[in-house]
């Protein structure tokens, strides 16, 4: 195991040694072509306008192991970390799927065998621009571990796929996790994703997920960023939409880990496709969470809407950047995108940069953004009801959330989203 | 319909610009080239003094320094400094004590542009400073504005009858080493104007510049400084036209506003320069920073503009709300069509106490332009109860076009409500459709909607000014029919 001082010499020592691995010709050419493109400029810097408010260099410190212990593990047995939701469980411990889990007409399958399949050349990072992302072309160099979710042709899941990873973070450790889900002509799933770490240790995750969905297909994507105070997590998601197709993503940060940053990509490669991108920012003391959207309207008669709520604690920094694309093919397209937020203190910093790039006529787009505080006469109006302080402002955060999260549509996940942020809004003001 | 709105486009785009020809003075050019030498050659011609040419030299080194910036939203031509002159003056150099000893065709070329001096003095209340290309040739209405303590002159005068105000407040605002333009506006500027409104003063009349270039491969450096003191008012109008012209011309312009406490600054602008043929080929390359201060508590600065011309525009005027209350303002329309480009918007600093901006941006892109509104929003950790409000619609005219924006929303104060938003679409066919039933054809229709559209803007320009405007925004949208 490498543990040298510097984890981008680490990291490219790594890859150098495993170069002569057993994988085929084409995967070994895309990892090779990310590599490069992650060396050309190594992790990226305030001095790069995606990265501007967004510094990971202190979190790139630690001494990390490049592979998690995996010991520890075996006590954690099935995830169920959210109440009385009904799911097909995969547990990804470390990031490796250890037992088969049959779903009728979806096939669940670790990312390693199924890449010997040459099908898969047309999937993976087909789309993602990896010399604009450098984190993204680092895990496409190095991943190892991770799952392919691939529904059949006209199937409807039964329940929701529950992806939890499990990590164990005894020590420092940096991981690169990644998920590949297919929804094949016509099919519906829904995906949760959710993490849960054992130890106290650092672990900066660098995940990168692509989702597929065919036509007339359609899938919903959860990721749920409730963690502790030890995660830094980088998340690039890749989604490419057929026509007629729907996707639905909803990214809830919670107070916890220190870093987040959500790199949501989508590409809409088909007529008549609707999306949906929901998100929800709680910001809790230190944490710095970053939202950057990219909906790339390439043809026409395409629906998006996206809808990014934060609110923003004490010592909390968030980042919101949505951008819309509209190509000149992409006629009668209606691109739709809003992001409000709540200051809570004078100690939380937000940089909103809502923006709008438009190369066709017939096309109706807007965005809005918004920052303030607490309504006063909402606040007198409750007060003079005989609601205290503290629970007034409550309520008011769970209203402005709820736009979000009534958007939810497993009412589990739902449940289990709105307890948390009333817990954390109740700590918020100890 | 199709057909004719092809047709109506068609004729649209190969439209020649109206007000291209050029005047033949005899002019005094400085040879072609930046270096040290062709600043002293600058200050030395205008004998300015020794703090001024050092003032120039560090910002000639600040220049050399900087890269061309990357970041805007366009392809930056390479502009190649040494290909310019940086000096040109009417031979006839003196100053003029009235309009009879102002070269004949100078005053034609003002006609027909529809300024005549001489009536305009009557008709419009306006005191014009005219810039014909660098050096004022005539300055009226200094009387008038001398009883009011008001100084109105060209800047290079200004250096030499009131230099110290000059030298206090000069790059205060865009300091020399602010950005590779500025930097080289402060090195090689070769004049502009000046305003001093002393305190109390309410001044009189709008005053007025109106620039031109004229001579071959000369850009213009102008420079203005307009400092509202404690309690004063004024408003001031810039505007511009350019014969035609197949080379690109560079302008790269600085404007500086200080506003004290209670003191106001109107800035008002209607640029027409030559945007280039339907190619793309010529026209202006406009680079200005504007920016102003507002030093003192219920302060005000508004700018307003109405930008139909130049093959790029490229600025930014911005209003730093350092004093408690003081308010920011942002009117704007650009028109691009053909292959103009314009990178426009603005930037609101709020660091004071209560203070407040308000943002209304209306882009119009037709043919081949590209319009990009850019802009910035920031709330400081003291800005208390800072409050801004955003709008930036956009038009589009066909299907080549594109329309951009870059807002930056920055806040640091939980007290701040910061707004802001963002439309773009075409003109409705149910609009046109509704106006045509009514007896109005198509393009009168567009020409409706769009001024409609850009009332907002329209309306916060001083009356002379507005009719201009309108006038220039329907040539501009004649047979923009999408």
């Amino acid at each position: 195991m490498i543990t040298t001082t510097s984890l981008y010499d680490q990291l490219t020592s790594l890859y150098k040694e495993k170069r002569n691995d057993t994988e085929s010709a084409w995967l070994s050419n895309l990892r090779e072509d990310a590599f490069k493109a992650f060396t050309r400029n190594g992790f990226p810097t305030t001095k790069q306008e995606d990265w501007r408010f967004t510094n990971i260099a202190p979190f790139l410190k630690e001494d990390f192991l490049l592979h998690p212990g995996e010991a520890s593990l075996h006590s954690s047995k099935k995830a169920g970390s959210i109440p009385q939701f009904d799911a097909h469980e995969i547990v990804l411990k470390n990031g490796m799927l250890n037992e088969d889990v049959t779903i009728p007409g979806i096939s669940i399958s670790p990312l390693r065998t199924a890449l010997k399949d040459e099908r898969f050349k047309s999937y993976l990072s087909k789309h993602i621009p990896l010399n604009a992302q450098p984190m993204a072309a680092l895990n496409t160099a190095m991943f190892e571990h991770g799952i392919v979710i691939e529904a059949d042709k006209n199937i409807i899941a039964d329940k929701p796929i529950h992806v939890t990873y499990i990590y164990n973070a005894a020590e420092p450790v940096f991981v690169q996790p990644r998920l590949l889900i297919i929804a094949n002509k016509s099919s519906k799933l829904q995906v949760v994703e959710s993490l849960l770490i054992m130890g106290e240790s650092p672990i900066f995750i660098n995940s990168v997920t692509e989702c597929y969905v065919a036509e007339n297909a359609q899938a919903d994507h959860y990721v749920l960023q409730v963690t502790p105070p030890n995660v830094r997590w980088v998340n690039f998601n890749q989604t490419i939409q057929s026509a007629d197709s729907l996707y639905n993503n909803y990214t809830y940060t919670l107070p916890g880990g220190l870093l987040f940053r959500n790199n949501i990509h989508l590409d809409l490669n088909g007529t008549n496709t609707e999306s949906h991108l929901y998100g929800l920012y709680l910001t809790g003391p230190g944490q710095l969470t970053d939202n950057h959207t990219c909906v790339n309207h390439l043809n026409p008669n395409c629906f998006s809407n996206e809808l990014y709520k934060g609110v923003l604690m004490r010592d909390s920094r968030a980042v919101f950047n949505g951008k819309i694309f509209v190509q000149q093919d992409a006629q009668k397209t209606n691109a739709f995108q809003q992001n409000n937020n709540m200051l809570l203190s004078n100690n939380a910093i937000i940089d909103s940069k809502p923006q709008l790039e438009i190369f066709a006529d017939d096309v109706k787009c807007s965005h809005g953004s918004t920052v303030g505080n607490f309504n006063d006469e909402a606040l007198f109006y409750l007060k003079a009801r005989g609601i205290g302080d503290v629970a007034a402002r409550n309520l008011l955060v769970n209203a402005f959330a709820f736009d979000v999260t009534n958007k939810i549509q497993v009412p589990a996940v739902q449940e289990y989203v709105e307890k948390i942020i009333t817990q954390k809004m109740a700590e918020a003001y100890d | 319909m199709p057909n004719k709105s092809d047709d109506i486009l068609e004729e649209y785009s190969n439209k020649e610009y109206e007000f291209g020809f050029v005047t033949d003075i005899e002019m005094e050019v400085a040879p072609k080239g930046l270096s040290e030498e062709t600043i002293h050659f600058i200050s030395a011609k205008k004998g300015e003094p020794q703090w001024l040419l050092d003032w120039r030299l560090k910002a000639y080194q600040s220049f050399l320094k900087q890269p061309e910036p990357h970041w805007q939203n366009f392809e930056l031509p390479k502009v190649d400094f040494q290909d310019i002159s940086y000096y040109a003056a009417p031979k006839s150099g003196a100053k003029y004590k009235s309009l009879d000893e102002v070269d004949p065709e100078l005053i034609a070329t003002f006609e027909k542009l529809g300024i005549p001096l001489s009536e305009q003095k009557i008709l419009a209340g306006v005191a014009v400073d005219a810039v014909f290309d660098s050096v004022s040739v005539a300055t009226t209405y200094k009387e008038t504005l001398k009883e009011h303590g008001i100084i109105f002159c060209s800047i290079s005068e200004a250096v030499k009858e009131h230099s110290e105000l000059v030298q206090k407040y000069l790059g205060t605002v865009v300091p020399h080493s602010d950005n590779l333009y500025a930097a080289l506006n402060a090195a090689v500027f070769s004049d502009g104007s000046f305003v001093y409104i002393p305190k109390g003063v309410r001044c009189p009349m709008e005053l007025s510049t109106y620039f031109r270039i004229n001579t071959e491969n000369t850009g213009q450096f102008e420079r203005t400084l307009i400092i509202a003191d404690e309690g004063s008012y004024v408003s001031y109008l810039e505007g511009c036209t350019a014969p035609k012209r197949d080379e690109n011309q560079l302008h790269a312009a600085v404007v500086e506003l200080i506003a004290m406490e209670n003191a106001e600054i109107k800035y008002s602008t209607v640029q027409n320069w030559y945007p280039g043929d339907k190619e793309g080929n010529g026209g202006i390359y406009n680079f200005v920073t504007k920016r102003g201060v507002c030093r003192g508590a219920h302060a005000k600065i508004s700018w307003t503009q109405v930008e139909t011309g130049s093959a790029i525009t490229w600025k930014y005027p911005s209003v730093i709300l350092q004093g408690d209350y003081s308010t920011g303002e942002f009117y704007s329309v650009a028109v691009t069509k053909n292959k103009q480009i314009a990178d426009t918007g603005t930037k609101m600093f709020h660091i004071g106490k209560g203070t407040k901006s308000r943002i209304i941006s209306k882009g119009i892109s037709a043919g081949e332009g590209q319009n990009s509104y850019r802009g910035l929003v920031q709330v400081s950790a003291k800005a208390e109860n800072a409050r801004n409000f955003t709008q930036c619609d956009s038009l589009l005219i066909g299907d080549r076009c594109g329309a951009h924006t870059f807002p930056y929303i920055e806040s640091k104060n939980s007290s701040a409500t910061i707004e802001h938003e963002a439309t773009t679409s075409k003109i409705g066919e149910d609009q046109i459709f509704y106006l045509n039933q009514r007896g109005i054809d198509t393009e009168k229709a567009v020409a409706l909607i769009v001024n409609g559209y850009a009332k907002e803007v329209l309306n916060q320009l001083p009356m002379e000014f507005a009719v201009e405007a309108q006038k220039l925004l329907s040539i501009s949208l004649e047979g923009s029919v999408g």
